[in-house]
């Protein structure tokens, strides 16, 4: 029988899920930043209330307790951490100021990214007087070009602590293939200060936060993973201590962006970031195995902005090699994840230029809000916009905690978009959430056509406040005939935490020409490849082995990032045999990366003819862990009925039709799996609020899902 | 499947009255060379039937702004995969684009990603194909057909940019046009990196496609691949770079498809052309918002990349009503045998540029932006050059064309109330790296340029400084790339990479975004060369705004006669890590030093000899005198200037170990620097009878109008001409002969004692 815990901590709620053999409930606290465990104890205390079991039976009897948490992101963005002493190679000094250039504009919208004369990089993390070159360098095979000179490191490393630095960052060139320097600078530092003195600082290395090549992605790296690192153990450590002393003896275990959980001491900070976005795709992978969904985008639409993710059959795995962690490029291999600058909060404004609206990526945020907020929010939004078509209730919004005012919004909408179209407020709503419903299938769909699938063959799974009042329209907007707004869609990220397996990524920077096309010749030195895997495989097996797992429980997984010629396309493939050891198999490994490329690019797109390589080596170790059981959460065909009328009837505006139309109010909760909603109607929960448009129907799932379909293919199916 | 030529405005008849003269005239051509009719004309083409119909059937704005942001969306797919399946440093580091035509040729809607002069420019290839290829029974136009072209002449911005054109057939009608463009480096020119400075012809610069198909049936000709691999240094780069072009525009076109199929030929036909239509009129209300007058504004390149020179660029910009008139006349003459003259469609294609980055970037790209601007050159000037005149490093021309505009850009939105973005000081404007030629340590041939090109320093603002090394003038989100993939895959070393430089600043109140320095060295080839093809190095690239300073001038530092990598080894201590310290402490016993200018023709490199160079500036905004002592002190902190720049530019009394500023002593110097100026200033009228002659110096090689803008200098003052009638032509002697020729001077002076 599963029993088990699984949290993530957000910057407003901590959200919880709590297994307990066939029954899963969820709940949600307030977080407390000054100690994360009464935040956590709060949410879990309401959940074991539900069940009627005490903390002390729930605590020592629970296999695990997982925590996703967007902590370090909100660290970042406040810049709370270390005063942080940088040590590069001499005349490397200004990689990170000058972040490749455009760090101008990363993590910005395009908006901002095309306007060079309010270019402005973000105030730095480390200050250019933090920043200290040492004499030496290495070659890109790691010869030694200049040996370390030791004086100039210690030199370099009192004028740091001189100038205040409380943490050090070593990232020297081209230590990926060759670490020996960056060793030696860290027993240096040591030898100076050593670890049993108070005060002590903290070396990271930047080899071991990231493997791949690229000083300054990797030096980025090795900063947030610094300037992190304090806050993350002390908030993480309060809370495994939380644990212990309420009866759990087990170590916890921590979201990691690569997909996968370790235990805290195993865990880089910069590997938490984003961990509960990516836990809700997890949750989506498993989600769509388990109920044979096939191809799923996975969407959360929030109050500010909206993230897509994806998941397809076959087990391809989509990273992204250089995410952007607020301002930041960095290069750790993280799920694949794009967020836009929509939501419900997203301003609305008239577009003189296009004679009609244009939404966000400006949001209004929580204070003062949508102008139905009531609060002084001089401007419209999307949710004022839903307001106005009728599909919100003014009185039971949030689960009733923000009364709506339907009349300032009807108002400012009629001034700031009506007027100047010269057009009445509910006609210029429907022109918002058309346009804001179009801005978000668009990006649905650039980021699935982009790596060659079509939205029409993927369910779109949709989660966050906003998500299931938007899908219907997202989803006609792109063609996806099918939706499912997940069980505890609310809090789907700690659902995901749930799903989690033991999991460490380990890479490295490679140049292995598997095809010459100058010499045309084949990979020959099979024995190298093989070290370099087994290497690999070697620290997975020991970050595993460590944590108490055994040998034989641990599994690899093979990706190989691979690229024709000099491109910069890197095709990450998922390699079936670990090992090569003769040409077929190589042979095999071409064909297979040409199929990947091809059904990326266009077949007939694959150039073998200008050479082939690995860029990348990385192997993913991991235990699998049981899985929950979501089977029920799609409604039994064989049970489908209708359901009950409803008690509210409302007049609501739908995009296409010009007068409008009798829609039905439903409660979920007066609903039971297997009931049918036929559009238009609006169903609304403690958490969401469901629009089944005209042309659509719901059918009620376990656990609060809705499974949303076009009524044209439920005729083609019967 | 048939094309409605009716549709296609280049391909009308033209009425001469005479059919039969008219027809035999245009069947007998002997060469079909850049049609005036097409050039000359940047505006865009009229409504053609087929966008009259679907303007009048689709006037939902909100539908066409849907039918829009799904073809931006196919856009910006389609550029993802040039940059990611791209061979050409350039497609790595942003430096190419793709965008969509209407079947006209007009600029419709860019990739939101890239630079958009290199798509302004396909429209004129697409309405030579449309013009003379459609009906050209030995090429035709067919569905599944790419066009390539690469030469400038034709529309492109400079040789080393390829093209790629494909049509977009629905229902057997032509109905739009899709493209791909990547600057890719080496073309087969004189020289390796497809910017040849020692082109003296157009037959130096290596390929010259004019627009030609390639594939048919989305399969690229593997006879005319071939042929073209044989032409380059860079058979790899070619063939690879070819094919994801073809595929990136097919892609581009199945998107067209689709839009097509769900929202009707007419919505996306009418959200093409209003695309274009209402940056027009929008363009329009915004320039009515400027005050009307004429700025003025002139400045000098200083050198052709073969030889010392002073070059003028001459602009008055007038504003009349709705209308912006940029008059370049006064500017210098053509260079006959040298390759730093622009073509007028680049440097309108780079102003484009600056509208829809600089000045309102919120304007969607498309060629409608430049509709309502007209331009006046001279002929066969730098910027207007004939036919057979070398092109290739138009850079050199255009980019100062390009920040002269700028400032008078500038001088305008400082009245206007309604800025789109805000006033900034010149970016800098050079390309100031290195190109390479060789062998690699793969054994691979290549030959391009480093990602450095895109390091320019940003132009200070009112109330805050530029920034550092940040983005070239022509592309936002370029890439200065990491050294550590460099390095990988060719064979030299930068031993100080992208290090700020101390002092090289755009002094102002607010000063411009520093440079980085670059020192190099080759470790490990059988045969390498480098060169360099930049001015500056005598006279500033670009000024500063309102009081503030220009950039520096920048030279080319060696060091020869030394293998650093084996000092290295033997006695590290020996290398610095600056151009500064390396120059002037000359700490290689053995080593030979010198500087150059910024131009450098192909050479190749010995192991271990360093090469030294600095990206620019951007203009400092305001007078230095009145910069907040404070920001002084970070910039020292930081040490991005030293003491003496410290007191000598912004008069800082301060103490150097506390950073802590005497302000009285510093208020005192201020003042007394204030008085100084006073006591030196002088009327207008005395400044101009002390200092104005009559013509430029008899030493100075000058090129260009001295007062009067209808009359050019060609060299020497006396040579004096009537603009545009420069007679003998500009034609430069080779500089080695010059050399020999003063080289036999000196000894036949040393001979005779």
């Amino acid at each position: 029988m599963m029993e088990r815990v699984s949290v993530d901590i957000g910057g407003t709620f901590t959200d919880c899920f709590l297994v307990w053999g066939d029954q899963y409930v969820s709940a949600k606290a307030l977080t407390t930043h000054q100690n994360l465990a009464l935040g956590f104890n709060a949410a879990l205390g309401q959940a074991i209330g539900q069940l009627d079991l005490s903390l002390e039976q729930v605590m020592g009897e629970v296999d695990s307790v997982r925590y996703a948490t967007t902590l370090g992101t909100n660290a970042l963005i406040e810049r709370r951490g270390p005063t942080i002493g940088v040590i590069t190679t001499a005349g490397f000094e200004s990689s990170v100021p000058l972040s490749r250039g455009r760090g101008y504009g990363e993590g910005l919208p395009d908006r901002f990214r095309k306007d060079l004369p309010m270019a402005q990089r973000p105030e730095p993390i480390v200050p250019i007087p933090l920043i200290a070159g040492v004499r030496e360098r290495l070659s890109e095979k790691g010869e030694v070009i200049m040996a370390l000179d030791k004086e100039d490191v210690r030199s370099q490393v009192r004028k740091l602590v001189d100038r205040g630095a409380q943490a050090f960052v070593v990232s020297l060139v081209n230590s990926v293939v060759n670490p020996a320097h960056e060793l030696r600078v860290e027993e240096l530092i040591r030898s100076e200060y050593p670890e049993h003195m108070l005060g002590s600082a903290p070396i990271i290395l930047a080899h071991l936060v990231a493997g791949r090549k690229g000083e300054y992605a990797r030096t980025s790296s090795a900063i947030v993973d610094a300037f992190l690192h304090k806050a993350m153990y002390l908030g993480l450590s309060t809370l495994e201590l939380n644990l212990r002393d309420n009866g759990h003896e087990r170590p916890m275990q921590v979201v990691h962006n690569s997909g996968g959980m370790a235990q805290l001491n195993s865990t880089d900070a910069l590997q938490t970031l984003h961990s509960g976005p990516v836990a809700g795709i997890g949750a989506s992978e498993h989600l769509a195995a388990e109920t044979d969904l096939g191809n799923v985008v996975c969407s959360d639409m929030g109050g500010t902005s909206f993230d897509i993710g994806l998941v397809v059959e076959g087990g391809v795995k989509f990273y992204d090699f250089n995410p952007v962690i607020d301002r930041w490029m960095v290069n750790i291999p993280m799920v694949h994840l794009v967020t836009l600058g929509a939501g419900g909060g997203s301003v609305a404004r008239y577009d003189r230029l296009r004679r009609t609206v244009a939404v966000g990526p400006e949001s209004a945020g929580s204070d003062p809000g949508p102008a139905c907020y009531d609060k002084g929010g001089r401007d419209v939004t999307v949710t004022d916009a839903d307001l106005i078509l009728g599909y919100l209730e003014p009185d039971n919004y949030a689960g009733g905690q923000i009364a709506l005012s339907e009349k300032r919004a009807t108002s400012l909408f009629q001034r700031n978009i009506g007027k100047p179209l010269d057009i009445d407020a509910v006609a210029a709503a429907k022109l918002v959430k058309q346009k804001v419903d179009n801005d978000m299938a668009n990006g649905i769909a650039q980021e699935l056509r982009a790596r060659g699938y079509e939205p029409a063959n993927f369910t779109l799974l949709a989660y966050g406040g906003n998500g299931a009042l938007h899908a219907c329209g997202i989803a006609d907007a792109i063609g996806i005939k099918k939706v499912l707004v997940p069980p505890f869609s609310a809090i789907f990220s700690a659902v995901g935490a749930g799903n989690m397996d033991q999991l460490h990524i380990h890479e490295r920077s490679v140049y292995l020409q598997i095809y010459d096309s100058v010499t045309r010749a084949l990979l020959s030195d099979f024995d190298g490849f093989n070290a370099i895997v087994e290497q690999l495989e070697e620290r997975g097996r020991q970050d595993l082995v460590r944590q108490g797992y055994a040998e034989d429980e641990i599994e690899h997984r093979l990706e190989l990032d691979m690229r024709y010629g000099n491109q910069l396309a890197q095709t990450a493939v998922v390699v079936g045999q670990n090992r090569i050891t003769r040409n077929r198999e190589l042979l095999e490994l071409i064909a297979l990366f040409g199929r990947d490329y091809g059904k990326r690019f266009g077949e007939g797109s694959q150039a073998p003819e200008a050479g082939i390589r690995i860029n990348t080596v990385r192997v993913a170790s991991f235990v699998r862990a049981p899985k929950l059981a979501f089977s029920k959460v799609l409604p039994d065909p064989e049970t489908l009925r209708p359901a009950p009328e409803p008690e509210v009837r409302k007049f609501c505006h739908f995009i296409g039709r010009d007068e409008p139309t009798d829609t039905g109010f439903y409660r979920l909760d007066s609903l039971s799996p297997g009931h049918v909603v036929e559009g238009p109607a609006v169903v609304i929960s403690e958490s969401t609020t469901f629009l089944v448009e005209p042309g659509w129907r719901l059918s009620v799932g376990e656990y609060g899902a809705g499974w949303l379909e076009r009524q044209d293919i439920i005729g083609e199916a019967e | 499947m048939t094309l409605d030529s009716n549709e296609l405005p280049g391909s009308e008849n033209p009425e001469t009255g005479d059919e039969g003269v008219s027809e035999f005239l245009r069947d007998t051509s002997l060469f079909l060379a850049p049609d005036p009719l097409i050039m000359n004309n940047h505006g865009m083409e009229e409504r053609t039937a087929l966008e009259d119909r679907s303007l009048a059937a689709e006037t939902d704005p909100a539908r066409l702004e849907i039918v829009r942001e799904r073809l931006l969306a196919g856009a910006n797919e389609s550029f993802d995969m040039l940059e990611s399946m791209g061979a050409a440093p350039g497609a790595k580091w942003g430096d190419c684009v793709s965008a969509i035509f209407t079947a006209s040729g007009d600029l419709s809607l860019a990739s939101t990603g890239g630079v958009v002069i290199f798509c302004n420019l396909v429209q004129y290839p697409i309405k030579f194909i449309n013009k003379y290829w459609t009906g050209e029974p030995t090429v035709g136009v067919r569905e599944g057909d790419a066009f390539l072209v690469n030469d400038a002449r034709y529309g492109q911005a400079h040789n080393t940019d390829q093209s790629m054109m494909m049509p977009v057939f629905w229902d057997g009608k032509l109905v739009a046009w899709v493209g791909a463009t990547v600057h890719e480096g080496e073309n087969g020119a004189i020289e390796p990196g497809g910017m040849p400075s020692m082109a003296e012809q157009v037959w130096d610069e290596g390929l010259k496609m004019s627009p030609f198909r390639v594939a048919e049936n989305y399969t690229l000709r593997r006879d005319i691949v071939t042929f073209l691999q044989n032409s380059v240094r860079e058979p790899k780069l070619q063939y690879a770079d070819m094919k994801v072009k073809m595929f990136t525009c097919r892609r581009l076109e199945q998107r067209m498809h689709e839009a097509i199929s769900e929202f009707g030929l007419e919505a996306v036909v009418a959200c093409l052309r209003s695309n274009l239509e209402d940056t027009d009129v929008e363009v329009r209300k915004r320039l009515k918002e400027w005050p009307d007058g004429t700025v003025r504004h002139s400045w000098w390149t200083d050198g052709t990349l073969r030889e010392n020179a002073m070059i003028k660029i001459n602009l008055a910009l007038t504003k009349k009503g709705d209308r912006l008139i940029f008059d370049y006349r006064g500017s210098s003459p053509e260079f006959t045998n040298r390759s730093n003259n622009s073509l007028d469609i680049t440097l309108k294609g780079m102003l484009a540029q600056l509208f829809l980055t600089y000045i309102w970037p919120d304007l969607p790209r498309n060629q409608g932006v430049l509709a309502p601007i007209e331009f006046i050159f001279d002929e066969r000037s730098i910027l207007k050059p004939d036919f057979g005149t070398p092109n290739a490093q138009s850079m050199m021309s255009v980019f100062t064309s390009w920040s002269v505009a700028q400032v008078c850009v500038m001088k305008y939105l400082y009245s206007v109330p309604d800025k789109y973005t805000r006033v900034i000081a010149p970016w800098f404007n050079m390309i100031n790296t290195f190109l390479f030629g060789g062998v690699t340590q793969h054994g691979e041939m290549v030959g391009n340029v480093c990602a450095d090109i895109n390091g320019m320093g940003g132009g200070a603002l009112s109330d805050r400084d530029g920034q550092h090394s940040c983005a070239p003038i022509f592309a936002t989100m370029a890439d200065l790339g990491e050294q550590e993939f460099m390095e990988e895959e060719m064979p030299f070393v930068q031993l100080v990479s992208k290090k700020l430089m101390k002092d090289n600043q755009g002094f102002g109140r607010q000063r411009g975004g520093m440079g980085y320095q670059m020192i190099l060295a080759l470790r490990d080839s059988p045969v390498w060369g480098f060169m360099l093809t930049a001015i500056g190095s005598k006279f500033p690239n670009v000024p500063g705004l309102f009081g503030g300073y220009g950039c520096p001038t920048y030279p080319l530092c060696r060091i020869s006669n030394v293998d650093v990598f084996e000092t290295m080894q033997s006695d590290p201590s020996q290398f610095r890590f600056s151009i500064e310290e390396l120059m002037n402490e000359r700490p290689f016993p053995e080593g030979k030093y010198s500087t150059h200018p910024m131009f450098m023709p192909y050479s190749l490199a010995e192991r271990g000899e360093l090469y030294m160079i600095a990206q620019g500036t951007g203009g400092g905004f305001g007078d230095p005198l009145e910069r907040d002592p404070e920001e002084v002190m970070r910039d020292f902190h930081e040490d991005l200037v030293s003491e003496d720049v410290a007191w000598r530019i912004y008069r800082v009394v301060f103490d150097p170990e506390t950073r802590i500023v005497d302000e009285d002593a510093t208020r005192l110097a201020r003042d007394e620097a204030r008085a100084e100026r006073l006591a030196q200033s002088m009327s207008f009228d005395d400044y101009c009878a002390e200092f104005v002659t009559e013509k430029p110096p008899a030493h100075l090689p000058y090129y260009g109008s001295w007062e009067d803008p209808a009359m050019v200098y060609a060299g020497s003052p006396d040579r004096y001409y009537p603009a545009g009638q420069v007679n003998p032509p500009v034609i430069m002697p080779n500089p080695l002969e010059v050399k020999i020729a003063r080289l036999e001077r000196e000894l036949a002076e040393a001979r005779r004692g």
